[in-house]
């Protein structure tokens, strides 16, 4: 496993004048994510994973937790509560075995929409796996999720629909001039 | 987009309808009430009602709710009947007295029930005396204040009625054993009602006539507000439709889908009050013997249905009896609610002479939004043509329109159109563009002749004979087994039902049956939701960063049953 990137640990202030910190994650933000996503309403996690999720399973939260922080990458943001941070989103990419292109999710606590925290990971996001060297990021969005795609397409992505299944639509953004891998 | 449609409108449909007709759901009654008093209004298991009786026992059924239990203006009354002489009773009794009514599934089980009456706040509910037992379970935690209960027989006269009661309730064993304390026979409050005046509660066409739930991708049902004025503009629209087909006091037409289903609710029983015909109630279609039967004794002249009736009819024994004896009779059969298969359109037309005519619509438009040609000579496959004063646009993921022919969301504007989901703002704003088109979540195109085609689905829904069922509300069911670890469930093609559920499984508890599970799925979903199949796995198919993939899950399931 690769080292904790400390790099990528950044304060930011949004629009609203509230600070927020985006970090890679740790496995100890276990409990935290269970309660981030139990949090979320019905609607958010099914926009996230795309079927029901009742109560997230521990081997989810150790799958969402436990990232080597080379093939998979995990950024939360935080933002203080009281006496300790809570997380209020997070974001994620899963490259593939040749290390070319990478699949991304994010998921904003219901409260913090349009609070500028899923420009701030997803930017940050962008920035880590242009860094690592991926030349493609790509996604599915349900495409009922307009707010998500309007999102991603100001970003620069394409969008299209999957011609294997209309209720689903493939985004992708080119992150590198040369689409060669950087050998790493 | 010019409404390039109405250049392929029959000769003599206008392009648009008075959607002021009638101010409410009520004057259109009361109007038919008067016109066509001793004409047919109603008929089940062969006991007729005139449109006088329709109008004096759902006058006593309002001035009971209103009078002796002192229900106010917009309140809510749920209504859990099966196709009978009571359903038109109570529910033109509930609009009568200035109230909502919100149809509800007597299949439902419990905990759907509860959610529906607990959402829509309903004071009242009327239920047949074989699903008492699963309103008294629902009860605890929702509003309802007052109890009424019927029985299969109770508007038959005698002994007809004492017949039919005693069979249902001793010798068919059809009511599993209730208590409701406080609950109040139907006959009582008609009776009761019958010796009040009644008031005009002064509706007008912005109140609202019906809450009517419809499933959503989250797992909760969520009530689409439809108003005295949705409604009224849609009978318009279909009657504008029909004017050439159908004749004023001289139709009978065939309801056996069941009219908590807002097709039935606008296609049959509204619109045909409107022409003062008769509707033929037909309380168990299920039953096709039965069903054959009694249309062997109707000399019908309209029919509604959905592909999977329609199918199960044609291969019915003594049905082609039946059809060749209603040559001559019958003028329309209209189908709706899921695509219909042109075999069974092409064998319809041959058994009765009449084409099957498709239309479209969703619960959200109340329901009607296309319809085909009623003179069609061919099935033509498409969703039809939007009816008069119905805007029909193909939107692209932007919202905006996409050129003609291009594939798009479907989107629809009309008065028809639901003024939003009760108690559900932001699900409300997510069912409508910035300029006001509803979104239906199908995909298609507009022909350059202006029929509309459907090509796909853009939610995530499974339509199992007309009614939507969502993957999200049965996997939620699923995982409340404590042998579940994971679910997902999938819409499969079915030569019968169109789709059915297929649910893939991962189990905690490896000893965990399907008979288990199908059984745990029974007691939480009504009967179209239920998977017909469940497989078990070690995983579910995912993407990388965990994202179901339904599409493998779907051709995986089609495999099996191929």
């Amino acid at each position: 496993m690769a080292e904790y990137p400390e790099h990528l640990v950044r304060a930011h202030r949004l629009i609203d004048g509230r600070t927020v910190t985006v970090r890679p994650i740790r496995p100890e933000d276990f409990a935290p994510v269970r309660e981030f996503l139990n949090e979320l309403s019905g609607e958010s996690k099914y926009m996230r994973f795309q079927k029901w999720v009742h109560a997230p399973s521990d081997q989810l939260i150790h799958f969402l937790t436990d990232v080597d922080y080379d093939r998979h990458l995990a950024l939360v943001c935080t933002a203080r509560s009281g006496d300790r941070d809570e997380i209020v989103g997070e974001a994620r990419y899963v490259a593939d075995s040749q290390g070319r292109t990478c699949e991304l999710g994010i998921v904003v606590a219901d409260a913090w929409h349009k609070s500028g925290v899923a420009g701030i990971l997803m930017e940050a996001l962008i920035h880590a796996a242009r860094e690592r060297g991926l030349a493609r990021m790509e996604g599915l969005v349900l495409s009922s999720n307009a707010e998500m795609l309007r999102f991603v397409r100001a970003l620069g992505f394409e969008t299209e629909p999957a011609p294997e299944d209309r209720t689903l639509m493939r985004i992708s953004k080119v992150l590198q001039d040369s689409s060669a891998p950087q050998a790493r | 987009m010019k409404r390039i449609w109405l250049d392929s409108y029959p000769q003599g449909v206008p392009a648009e309808i008075d959607a002021r007709a009638y101010t409410s759901l009520n004057e259109l009654l009361e109007r038919s009430c008067s016109r066509f008093r001793d004409g047919t209004a109603l008929s089940n298991m062969g006991v007729s009602v005139t449109y006088a009786e329709l109008e004096g026992l759902s006058r006593a059924f309002a001035a009971y709710l209103r009078k002796v239990l002192g229900l106010r203006k917009g309140e809510r009354v749920a209504i859990v009947l099966p196709n009978l002489l009571q359903y038109p009773v109570a529910l033109f009794g509930a609009l009568r007295a200035g109230m909502t009514v919100v149809n509800v599934n007597p299949l439902y089980t419990a905990s759907e029930l509860r959610h529906q009456l607990a959402d829509s706040g309903a004071a009242a509910i009327v239920v047949l005396e074989n699903f008492a037992r699963t309103v008294q379970e629902a009860l605890p935690d929702t509003a309802i204040r007052f109890v009424l209960t019927t029985q299969v027989g109770d508007l038959f006269p005698p002994p007809r009625r004492w017949l039919v009661n005693f069979a249902v309730k001793y010798a068919k064993r059809m009511v599993p054993r209730w208590f409701i304390p406080g609950a109040v026979q139907f006959r009582e409050a008609l009776a009761r009602g019958a010796g009040q005046s009644l008031d005009d509660p002064g509706l007008g066409r912005g109140d609202i006539a019906f809450l009517q739930y419809t499933g959503g991708t989250t797992g909760v049902a969520k009530g689409a507000i439809l108003t005295h004025g949705n409604m009224v503009a849609n009978v318009e629209q279909v009657a504008a439709w029909a004017a050439a087909t159908l004749k004023e006091g001289r139709e009978i037409v065939i309801t056996a889908l069941p009219l908590y289903h807002v097709f039935a609710l606008t296609a049959n029983l509204l619109v045909f009050v409107k022409l003062g015909g008769e509707n033929v109630l037909v309380t168990n279609p299920r039953d096709i013997g039965g069903f054959v039967a009694e249309l062997g004794k109707t000399r019908f002249t309209a029919m509604t249905g959905v592909n999977t009736l329609f199918n199960a009819l044609l291969n019915a024994p003594g049905f082609e009896a039946v059809a060749a004896a209603s040559r001559g009779t019958l003028k329309l059969a209209v189908a709706g609610g899921m695509a219909v298969q042109r075999s069974v359109a092409e064998r319809w037309r041959n058994a009765t002479g009449v084409p099957l005519v498709e239309g479209y619509g969703l619960t959200e438009a109340s329901p009607n939004v296309c319809a085909n040609r009623f003179d069609a000579g061919e099935f033509t496959g498409k969703l039809g043509l939007p009816l008069p004063s119905t805007e029909v646009a193909i939107l692209g993921d932007d919202g905006r329109e996409v050129a003609l022919g291009e594939i798009g969301e479907i989107g629809v504007r009309g008065p028809q159109v639901m003024r939003g989901y009760w108690n559900a703002p932001e699900e409300t704003a997510k069912a409508f563009t910035a300029d006001g088109w509803l979104k239906t979540g199908d995909m298609g195109r507009i022909d350059e002749r202006g029929y509309v085609e459907f090509s796909d689905r853009k939610k995530d829904v499974v339509v199992v004979s007309g009614f939507k069922a969502y993957p999200t509300e049965i996997e939620d069911v699923a995982m409340l087994h404590p042998g579940v670890k994971d679910a997902g469930a999938v819409g499969v093609p079915d030569e019968r039902s169109g789709e059915v559920v297929a649910l893939f499984v991962v189990r905690k508890d490896p000893a965990l049956t399907a008979e288990a599970l199908l059984a745990h799925c029974a007691k939480h979903l009504t009967g179209y939701k239920q998977p017909r199949r469940i497989e078990f796995r070690e995983q579910l198919p995912k993407t990388p960063i965990g994202k179901i993939l339904r599409r493998v899950l779907k051709e995986e399931a089609s495999r099996l049953r191929g």
